[in-house]
């Protein structure tokens, strides 16, 4: 068969000449010749240069001969520029830590994991340390910082919890109300959200959006100063990343949910109040209601959920934080990996918590 | 090989952000040539290259490549100078989620319809040419610092340009690997035919590969030199030129 290059021997002429020639050209085989016309080419680009190299490769593979028209002299000096043989093997392979077996991804994937939940372990020891050493020696804590994440994690998410909590409020309200309605007990709407924000919802809802907006934030900030390889400098100055990021990120978690959480169980209440009352049920008998369902046990309890939770967001924020990898796509994993192990994370201690507290009868 | 015709020219270019950074200034680079942009830290030279390769508007002048301008003209105007040449930049700027090859691949998938394998093919070659063709299947994150420049180059030449602007491709280099790099840019310079414009502080660097240079200066925002390396050293008029050349405090 006879293959011609065109004059101009570049990417478009080329992308057509590959497609069509090409499929027969896979099936010549030993004692079949091919005839390279190379006599027309005055400018050839890396894509010629590549359809050059493949015809010869593909000689080379399937045994069958070129006869090559090369007056100009392209072939020659394409073929001197890249030896054929070093294109016979696939690039796929060329990194050895990148294999594409099944089986061999699923073992990487396993080990991943693993490496994963020990990074977590190790993290996790190494905070409780750097929080006993703390508690020795308290100046070494970042108070600034400290207080800018306490301002970020707190202040700065306050119009979101009070517009969340709200509606939070007024959909309990709204959906119980219609029901309780059919026995007349409208009044019982008050108990019903009252127990509900401060037991249950009030923390779990403030730290969903902790996790949302903080959690994620602290990965991120933290993984892009690893990808900086500013957290490399912190460790050789023997600053130690865990007191000095982490720590900071995670007390102010924790110290600021319990307050968000109350607010967030305030705006739900002046919620559920909005509803009951434009039910015809009189305010002061809703906020009797509620004050008489709320007890100094469900106080404690809601708020001390909020600081756990709390604790909980800080943690694993901060340490997908710090075993971020190189690249930027690294850091965007680990944010997503933050708030989708907050969450996990709360839905789990908060069901162990329910079992807790009903097998102590709290 | 030296055309006459000029492969990029700049007339009374004015560089700068808001306000500039340097003014008025003219040159021209023919083909197969390597023109070297010199100066002191700060002086504009990337904000110059900025404006050669239609990252920003200069704040007064014309710059064409082959004829057609970035800025100024119409839309095919500006794609048609776009596809002539390749850069790499002062921090790199390989994509760290994809693998070397990918880096390459990517502007051939996007600016040819070459099939995939055709196209894995083309990038294997030029990784070839910058001798990482055994790092194909590699990350950015896990190769060297040289050996990122050299794949950024690599990538910068994915589609064949006719001029390629490099911001200090040796910054950050050990003298052999820099040297490396010097004559890797000769080399494509000769074999594909492509005119460099490049950045550098490197003395040894200039005299290896700059058949010639221009150079800023901050305090008076202007050019104040221009000519062959060894030409500056031996003959400049200004004490500030020699004692670049001449590496005198
Ligand atoms: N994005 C920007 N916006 C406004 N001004 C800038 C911007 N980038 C740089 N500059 C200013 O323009 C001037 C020239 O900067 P430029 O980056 O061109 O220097 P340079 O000659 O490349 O220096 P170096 O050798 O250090 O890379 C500097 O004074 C800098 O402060
Ligand atoms: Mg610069």
């Amino acid at each position: 068969m006879l293959i011609s290059l065109p004059e101009a021997c570049t990417a478009d002429r080329v992308a057509a000449l590959w497609r069509t020639t090409l499929p027969a050209v896979a099936r010549l085989g030993g004692g079949d010749t091919l005839t390279l016309d190379a006599e027309a080419v005055a400018a050839c680009d890396g894509a010629g240069e590549a359809l050059i190299v493949e015809l010869y490769r593909r000689s080379a593979r399937q045994g069958f001969a070129i006869a090559c028209r090369d007056g100009r002299g392209v072939v020659a000096r394409t073929l001197g520029l890249f030896a054929v043989e070093r294109f016979a093997e696939d690039p796929a392979a060329a990194n050895p830590a990148r294999n594409t077996s099944t089986a061999v991804q699923l073992g990487q994937a396993a080990v991943h994991i693993w490496q994963d939940a020990c990074g977590q372990m190790a993290f996790l020891g190494e905070a409780t340390v750097a929080a006993f050493t703390l508690l020795l020696r308290p100046g070494r804590l970042r108070l600034r910082d400290t207080l800018l994440h306490f301002e970020r994690a707190g202040i700065d998410a306050l119009p979101i919890t009070l517009l969340i909590g709200f509606l939070l409020g007024l959909i309990l309200a709204f959906m119980s109300a219609t029901s309780m309605r059919q026995f007349g007990v409208e009044v019982y709407v008050a108990d019903l959200i009252a127990i509900g924000l401060f037991r249950e919802l009030g923390a779990l809802i403030t730290a969903i959006i902790l996790a949302g907006r903080s959690g994620s934030a602290f990965a991120a900030e933290i993984g892009t100063m690893k990808v900086n390889e500013e957290v490399d400098a912190l460790e050789t100055f023997g600053l130690p990343p865990v007191v000095f990021l982490a720590l900071p990120r995670v007390i102010a978690a924790t110290l600021v949910m319990p307050l968000l959480t109350v607010f967030a169980i305030v705006a739900g209440l002046l919620g559920g109040a909005l509803v009951v009352t434009s039910l015809g049920v009189p305010a002061t008998t809703y906020w009797q209601h509620v004050v008489k369902a709320t007890t100094l046990g469900n106080i404690l309890l809601g708020l001390f959920k909020a600081a756990v939770f709390g604790l909980l967001v800080g943690l694993v924020g901060c340490s997908h934080g710090l075993q971020t990898g190189r690249t930027a796509d690294a850091v965007g994993r680990a944010a997503t990996a933050a708030v989708v192990g907050s969450l996990i994370l709360i839905t789990v201690f908060d069901g162990l918590f329910a079992v807790l507290f009903y097998v102590l009868g709290i | 090989m030296r055309m006459t015709d000029a492969v990029i020219t700049v007339a009374g270019v004015d560089a700068g952000y808001e306000h500039p950074v340097v003014r008025g200034i003219s040159f021209e680079v023919f083909a197969g040539e390597v023109f070297v942009i010199l100066g002191g830290s700060g002086c504009g030279k990337s904000t110059l290259l900025k404006h050669m390769i239609g990252l920003n508007p200069p704040l007064a002048g014309e710059i064409r490549l082959m004829g057609d301008r970035l800025f100024g003209g119409s839309q095919e105007e500006r794609s048609r100078a776009l596809r002539r040449f390749g850069v790499t930049y002062q921090s790199g700027a390989l994509f760290g989620s994809m693998t070397l090859l990918e880096n390459v691949c990517l502007p051939l998938e996007a600016f040819t319809d070459l099939p995939r394998e055709a196209r894995h093919l083309v990038a294997e070659m030029k990784l070839e040419l910058v001798g990482l063709k055994a790092y194909a299947g590699y990350f950015p994150a896990d190769i060297s610092g040289g050996m990122k420049k050299r794949a950024a180059i690599a990538r910068a030449m994915a589609l064949d340009p006719r001029i390629l602007f490099l911001d200090e491709p040796s910054a950050g280099l050990d003298p052999v690997t820099s040297a490396e790099l010097d004559r890797l840019i000769l080399r494509l310079r000769d074999t594909q035919g492509v005119t460099v414009v490049m950045v550098t502080h490197e003395l040894a660097s200039i005299f290896a590969v700059a058949d010639r240079c221009i150079m800023l200066d901050k305090q008076t925002q202007r050019l104040i030199a221009s000519g062959a390396p060894a030409e500056l050293r031996a003959h400049a008029e200004l004490p500030a030129v020699r004692a670049f050349f001449n590496r005198e405090g």
